[in-house]
């Protein structure tokens, strides 16, 4: 108990110099999601296999939505608002914006579960439906929602199943089927619009879509060269701009455009540990607020932010702006194994707070001080 | 049926006051009685009309329990004692009699005496209050009549907070009052045996919530200190001295020489002495780190932390300062809630320049926590109080879910009822016993055994009998009832001689029961005597009078429809 509290009591006196804000809290269950539901509150799920998984959604605390008169804000916990259990674990959740909608899905097949959060008298999600189209057991699809003009999702597990579904009806708007394409498995997909979409593929094949054309797939990168076998590539893209990154699993970037996907913007290495085995967790986000800023995760127990600006093709090893330790110094005495973050996701106006949640069940909310610029 | 009926006292849904009605095994028990420190009228009292319209309180309830001495937990007392009338006992613990009276007189001062409100307890009422308090030690099971008694629970959160059973005969309750389920500093976690209570009553805001940790609250008041230090400022802390201020300290003198921090750190005099005076007192509810640290020094005699001299208020430089609680209507609370301009005696205005940082340190468990103490504890039922019912339909399936349990959510006001299914002992004879044993292996004392007797409820003892021992007893007659039917048979033979077709029959079908060819030729099943009517005219048919006492009914019917169906020609004579 003693040695734990030292490390802690260390890291504690480093971190008022690291972090202007730092919370730390410990949920029931581990999730894979943090999903904003506009800027008052959070959804997370369970992930487990063979049980019922809860999904909640977490009202924020006062402290951290209020904009000014933050001192006079006792409130630090997070409120559980509404909840729900879900037969089956939950690896993908996204709400669509302007609704109380949630979509989420998850083993043992493709199928997705519509979710409905109930008015302010009851604090239940209700499960609307389940929408099945071309459900293949044995995956789960990757999820993007758009709420224009009417709920839709585009979901899919391969380039060659991937499809856009209106989400009261569930009439299929979309498919890549008749496309002819290859069914390369897909790690991460995103509307940018209503009808144009990016696909990001486990090899690294990257796509713009426009659901309106045929063949859709208007756009599409080179694989990036592999290193080594089963090297995973995952992407996320710029909100409001053209840039896409993408992240491999042996630390590698690659930035891109989307008005030009064959030219390589920028590249770099990340320095992580080693190549990571279980890719599922990798992660890149952009910051919302703070440019050309960009947070990784899903290597090990940290979360990593980088400016990308300094990012020249061929830049070579990338130094982050700033690392998140927390969860490897707060893990609980009795585990011996550091904890592996899954999931992290930028608040979406405070320029430079994260939230990051590991496979210990800890979730940390964190306003990190940028030693560049302070 | 036996049931355990709670009422949360208090109107509409307002979470401020902790007031619950209790009535178990004819028993009535009031839990905590809490003002509400947001009204400044009789809406801060809990409602006790639900109790009775007019009149005291005495001869409705039995006894009354305070779980800690935090004023929405007991600040409606002494008004519940002395302005409506309570004459019987008011359980609390040790630390908790000692302190509650401090706070009800702090409160009334500001209440009365700054404010100048009427309709207030009084510094007698106050003390008239408390001489009917009987303090209780942890774990130890108090008897509060002949059938009601009542057991305290550690439960970490403050200084003298207690978790209570509730037990008469074998029905019981647990309330959980404010409660953590992790150490701090200066206290342990809650703690209770698993004694799988009827019920469990707790906080419904617990199950609802996730609490940022404790370090990170530590850590960012820590970092205000220091950034207000580091820039020259002077920090003042209110606390109240039974509270966090031993917790706070022991943070700052820890932290102090880490953070490189050089500043004087001071605490009022009177904060310390009281403090110091009370942890004395009541060392064995500190945790055990602060135990061993005590035998060593004094509470508050710290490196880096002095007692505070008003002359030093206009020293130069940077300076923490604790000075003490600021209850409502003061300067300090005031400040606290915002206000940058300050009316003074004498019509003076003094402008607000310091940064207020508001911080909660209070010790509560959370949605992790209520889990973790439910499963300990192991109730048949839960009740959550403070929250809305028809708005909380997750939170209920969690908990029924979980724990394959009910959870019920009454509104303030509303009564529930919790049906029990409580063990009645019973005394049982071994005449009984012994007549109902079986042969085969001993029977599994765990799996639950029938038997059938009489039950004799005399005085206080309850006795299991068997009939024939309680006919005796009761200098009754047994009485015995007899049904006698007459079946129609056709055989030919003589009435010796059907009768011993009828035995033969019998003993064909009827292998496993005990049938008897008695000496006049009549047979016997079990009780059942089946005879030939002497008065049948007919030498072809027969008139078989067949007779039972009511226990062989069944047989009996089923002997009369195997005989109404005849003999079978082959049966021998």
């Amino acid at each position: 108990m003693a040695e734990d509290e030292s490390e802690w009591d260390c890291w504690m006196v480093e971190s008022l110099r690291l972090y202007k804000d730092l919370h730390v809290f410990e949920l029931q269950e581990s999730t894979r999601v943090i999903e904003w539901i506009q800027d008052r509150s959070i959804c997370v799920a369970g992930c487990t296999m063979g049980k019922k998984n809860e999904i909640l959604e977490l009202s924020l605390p006062q402290k951290l939505y209020a904009k000014g008169n933050q001192g006079l804000c006792p409130e630090r916990d997070f409120t559980v608002k509404h909840g729900s259990f879900s037969e089956r674990p939950i690896y993908e959740l996204k709400h669509v914006a302007g609704t109380s909608l949630l979509v989420s899905s998850g083993p043992p097949d493709t199928s997705l579960q519509v979710w409905r959060l109930a008015t302010d008298e009851s604090d239940a999600i209700i499960l609307e439906n389940m929408v099945q189209h071309q459900t293949a057991a044995g995956q789960w699809s990757k999820i993007s929602v758009n709420c224009f003009p009417t709920p839709r999702v585009l979901h899919g597990s391969k380039v060659s199943d991937l499809t856009i579904q209106e989400i009261a009806s569930q009439k299929v708007l979309f498919t890549t089927g008749a496309d002819g394409c290859e069914p390369e498995p897909i790690s991460d997909l995103e509307f940018l619009d209503h009808c144009t979409f990016s696909v990001c593929s486990r090899k690294g094949h990257l796509w713009l879509a426009d659901s309106r054309q045929r063949p859709s797939l208007i756009g599409c990168s080179d694989v990036p060269v592999s290193r080594e076998d089963g090297c995973h590539w995952t992407m996320g893209w710029a909100p409001g701009h053209s840039k896409v990154a993408r992240l491999c699993s042996d630390g590698r970037v690659l930035l891109s455009d989307y008005r030009d996907l064959s030219k390589t913007l920028g590249l770099a290495e990340l320095v992580i540990p080693t190549a990571v085995s279980n890719s599922d967790y990798l992660s890149l986000t952009w910051a919302p607020y703070l440019q050309d800023h960009l947070a990784v995760s899903g290597f090990n127990g940290t979360v990593h932010v980088y400016d990308t600006s300094s990012w020249l093709a061929g830049a070579g090893q990338a130094e982050p702006t700033f690392v998140h330790r927390g969860h490897s110094v707060i893990a609980p005495e009795a585990e011996e194994k550091i904890p592996l973050i899954t999931r992290h996701a930028w608040h979406p106006w405070k320029r430079r707070v994260l939230l990051s949640t590991a496979d210990d069940s800890s979730l940390h909310v964190w306003h990190w001080v940028d030693h560049n610029t302070a | 049926m036996p049931e355990i009926k709670v009422t949360p006292l208090g109107a509409g849904q307002d979470v401020g006051r902790s007031c619950i009605l209790v009535s178990i095994g004819g028993k009535n028990v009031m839990l905590d009685c809490g003002m509400h420190m947001g009204y400044n009228d009789d809406r801060r009292f809990p409602d006790f009309s639900y109790i009775t319209q007019n009149g005291r309180l005495t001869e409705f309830l039995d006894c009354v329990i305070i779980s800690h001495f935090h004023l929405d937990h007991c600040g409606a007392l002494p008004y519940m004692s002395e302005m409506i009338g309570y004459d019987g006992p008011i359980y609390m613990t040790h630390p908790t009699k000692a302190i509650c009276p401090i706070l009800l007189e702090d409160y009334r001062k500001i209440t009365v005496d700054k404010k100048g409100e009427t309709n207030f307890f009084t510094s007698q009422m106050i003390k008239d209050c408390m001489k009917k308090v009987v303090a209780v030690h942890l774990h130890q099971t108090v008897q509060v009549d002949d059938e009601l008694e009542i057991k305290a629970y550690y439960a970490g959160h403050v200084l003298g907070a207690a978790m209570v059973q509730i037990r008469v005969g074998s029905e019981s309750v647990v309330y959980t009052g404010d409660y953590n389920m992790t150490p701090d500093r200066h206290l342990g976690a809650a703690w209770i045996d698993k004694c799988r209570p009827d019920l469990f009553i707790s906080e419904s805001t617990y199950a609802t919530t996730i609490r940022d940790s404790k370090r990170c609250r530590e850590r960012d008041f820590l970092k205000k200190v220091h950034d207000a230090i580091e820039r020259g400022g002077k920090v003042l802390i209110p606390v109240f001295a039974l509270g966090r201020a031993q917790e706070l300290c022991i943070l700052l003198e820890t932290f102090w020489e880490r953070m490189n921090l050089k500043a004087p750190i001071y605490f009022s005099t009177g904060l310390t002495e009281k403090a110091n005076h009370y942890y004395k007192l009541f060392i064995t509810w500190t945790n055990q780190k602060i135990r061993k640290t005590f035998v060593q020094r004094n509470m508050f005699e710290f490196k880096h932390i002095k007692p505070f001299d008003r002359t030093y208020a206009d020293n130069p430089g940077p300076m923490v300062i604790m000075p003490g609680y600021c209850v409502q209507g003061t300067v300090g609370h005031k400040i606290l809630s915002g206000q940058r301009k300050l009316e003074m005696e004498g019509r003076q205005t003094l402008e607000v320049k310091m940064q207020v940082e508001y911080m909660s340190f209070s010790a509560h468990a959370d949605a992790k926590g209520i889990m973790q103490l439910i499963r300990q504890v192991e109730p048949q039922n839960v009740l959550l109080v403070h929250g809305e019912a028809k708005k909380m339909g997750f939170l209920k399936e969690k908990i029924e879910q979980e724990f394959s349990i009910n959870c019920y959510m009454p509104a303030n006001g509303e009564t529930v009822a919790i049906v029990t299914n409580p063990n009645i002992p019973v005394d049982i004879s071994l005449g009984l016993l012994k007549g109902d044993s079986t042969l085969g292996p001993v029977p599994d004392p765990k799996k639950p055994k029938l038997m059938h007797g009489t039950l004799i409820i005399k005085d206080n003892s309850l006795r299991l009998v068997s009939p024939d021992q309680a006919v005796k007893e009761l200098g009754l007659s047994e009485h015995h009832l007899r049904y006698t039917c007459k079946v129609q048979i056709q055989d030919h033979h003589s009435e010796q001689d059907t009768l011993n077709r009828i035995y033969n029959h019998l003993k064909n079908i009827l292998k496993d029961y005990p049938i008897q060819h008695l000496p006049d030729g009549s047979v016997m099943v079990e009780s059942i005597l089946i005879k030939i009517s002497a008065m049948s005219e007919d030498q072809s048919t027969k008139d078989v009078l067949v007779s039972w006492t009511y226990q062989d009914e069944e047989l009996g019917s089923y002997l009369i429809t195997l005989l109404k169906k005849g003999l079978p020609q082959s049966i021998a004579l």
